[in-house]
């Protein structure tokens, strides 16, 4: 019955985006054959750092949406070992069945205590050289957490573990996101009384005019960062050259708000969202000039833009009355959303593998994190801590 | 890299150039604007204090908050006497940090986005009504920290969209 329903109102949404604005929307299930692969003849010594750096490679191994772990008819498999001395030591061979052919060969070690790492290191290598496409595992996530009683900063791997606190600002963080190298995170804490902007590791705020600073968001090229500042007299958008200090208002749109800016991933343009045209609206704004471009459509609010190395831009969109993911395509002007349960899902965020989002997922008012996989349209928790968890952001 | 961050810059410098000849009232400059009929009240833009020194909490209890529509920063007529009696307070001296707040629905950034157009809105009243800009200054919470947030129904998010005055 709801499946009926939503694809009436999918259809009548085609009917009315096409003739309105010549975009299209493509809602499917991707059908695409996982590669079957065979991890039974890689030798684990019996020492616990060896036998967890063996669950977390075949879990990252599964988590990156490619694979499905057999023993039989496999077309690639694993061989080599791991052994934990004084180290964590492996040799990593992967063989392609089909012509026998060896397409990776490297050994690797670490220190025992970093066995996450390496093997998450070992599963993007492996992944890269099957798929020719770069994994997630070794990604690390900025989120908020309120489990202390304040809403603080904290930082885990991608798959949910070492999940541990970074700020004790005993107040309020909000809109967590890396610098482009991924070893600091930049957010917006009202620690002094007003909220102003932070970066990890520097007691001084790197920005704090008077009334709102938030939204921070650093260029790919680390030369640039784009906030929403209300000193002039409203919410509006700013970029700050961060060598000079220089700051260039970019919008004057005194009827409205602006929010969220987020890089493209060239550092050309910037996404944001606007309701300067009555609604909350995500908007690209070409910096070498021109007017901003509206790019989503329906629903009643469109937010939480983020651009991803696919150059795919995800936003969360107010449908039917619930949150949903969509995924526009502004080169192609086509916009999908997302078919997933019947939960809220907010604050989309690009992984590095350009195919999978983390985002903040609500059922009865409690948040918590997901791993979406944007092929195969569902989504697995990766934070099952107490509390509720929001404003995800990955490293690149 | 370099190059891209060449490339970026001229553009962005022969743009700029172009507004400077274009608009000469300003020293910032805005590359996109609006004058549409949808959003709320036009605020003419006067400058926020800068923070340093500015006490960072008041008392809240001296006045009630007032409260916004959905999505709206627009100050209803009905709320209107208690911004008129904090402007009788403030203009016997102290100041007051109004703070924004939202209900729980839209993405938290656009609520802080929100929440300080509804304080931007009431303090751009109060200097209408005689304060000094001086006197007040706005604070943005968004949607994180409800009056009532332990319910999630029409009431609790009527009660959440408010503007609270913290005398100091």
């Amino acid at each position: 019955m709801n499946k009926v329903f939503y694809f009436f109102i999918f259809n009548l949404f085609f009917i009315f985006v096409s003739s309105s604005l010549g975009q299209s929307i493509e809602i499917r299930k991707s059908t695409d054959q996982k590669i079957s692969f065979s991890v039974q003849n890689f030798i684990v010594d019996n020492k616990k750092e060896s036998i967890h750096f063996m669950e977390v490679l075949k879990n990252d191994l599964v988590r990156s949406g490619y694979f499905k772990l057999s023993n039989t008819d496999a077309l690639f498999s694993l061989k080599g070992s791991v052994k934990t001395s004084n180290k964590i030591s492996s040799k990593i061979y992967v063989f392609n069945n089909s012509d026998k052919s060896s397409i990776l060969n490297r050994a690797f070690d670490s220190e025992k205590i970093n066995y996450r790492h390496l093997a998450h290191r070992i599963a993007d290598e492996i992944i890269f050289a099957i798929t020719k496409k770069k994994g997630m595992s070794s990604a690390k996530l900025a989120l908020v957490g309120n489990i202390s009683g304040y809403k603080e900063l904290y930082i885990c791997d991608i798959d949910g573990a070492n999940l541990r606190k970074v700020s004790d600002d005993k107040n309020i963080v909000v809109a967590p996101e890396w610098t482009p190298d991924g070893k600091n995170i930049i957010y917006t804490s009202y620690k002094m009384g007003y909220p102003n902007i932070y970066q990890t590791g520097q007691s001084k705020p790197i920005s704090s005019y008077g009334g709102l600073n938030v939204s921070a968001a650093i260029s790919p090229d680390n030369k640039y960062i784009a906030m929403i500042l209300s000193k002039d007299g409203n919410p509006e958008l700013y970029l700050k050259e961060l060598k000079t200090d220089k700051l260039i208002r970019l919008t004057a749109t005194r009827r409205a708000n602006e929010a969220s800016p987020c890089w493209s991933p060239d550092g050309k343009k910037l996404a944001y969202v606007s309701d300067s045209s009555g609604r909350p609206h995500v908007y690209v704004l070409n910096l070498g000039g021109g007017k901003p471009v509206r790019i989503s459509s329906s629903g009643s609010e469109n937010v939480s833009p983020n651009w991803g190395s696919n150059d795919l831009i995800a936003y969360s969109s107010r449908q039917s009355g619930r949150y949903k993911i969509v995924i526009s395509d502004i080169n192609n002007r086509s916009n999908k959303i997302l078919s997933l349960d019947n939960a809220d899902y907010e604050d989309p965020y690009w992984t590095p593998d350009g195919r999978h989002l983390v985002a903040s997922r609500s059922i009865n008012y409690r948040s918590s994190i997901y791993l979406l996989d944007t092929l195969e349209e569902r989504s697995i928790p990766l934070v099952n801590v107490k509390g509720d968890w929001f404003s995800p952001s990955c490293t690149r | 890299m370099k190059k891209i961050q060449k490339k970026m810059f001229i553009p962005i410098l022969i743009f700029l150039l172009f507004i400077n000849g274009c608009q000469t009232t300003s020293s910032n400059n805005p590359i996109s604007g609006s004058d549409n009929i949808f959003g709320d009240p036009l605020v003419i833009d006067t400058p926020l204090n800068q923070i340093d020194g500015l006490p960072i909490d008041g008392d809240r209890s001296l006045f009630q908050p007032i409260y916004f529509s959905y999505d709206s920063s627009a100050i209803s007529p009905d709320q209107t006497a208690i911004c008129e009696a904090v402007a009788k307070h403030l203009k016997q001296g102290g100041g007051v940090i109004v703070e924004g707040h939202g209900d729980e629905r839209g993405s938290r950034e656009y609520n802080l986005a929100l929440g300080e157009r509804r304080a931007i809105a009431v303090r751009h009243f109060l200097i209408e009504l005689g304060v000094n800009p001086s006197q007040i200054q706005t604070k943005s919470f968004g949607e994180e920290n409800p009056a009532v947030g332990d319910r999630h129904d029409e009431e609790a998010w009527s009660k959440n969209r408010r503007v609270e005055f913290a005398i100091y």
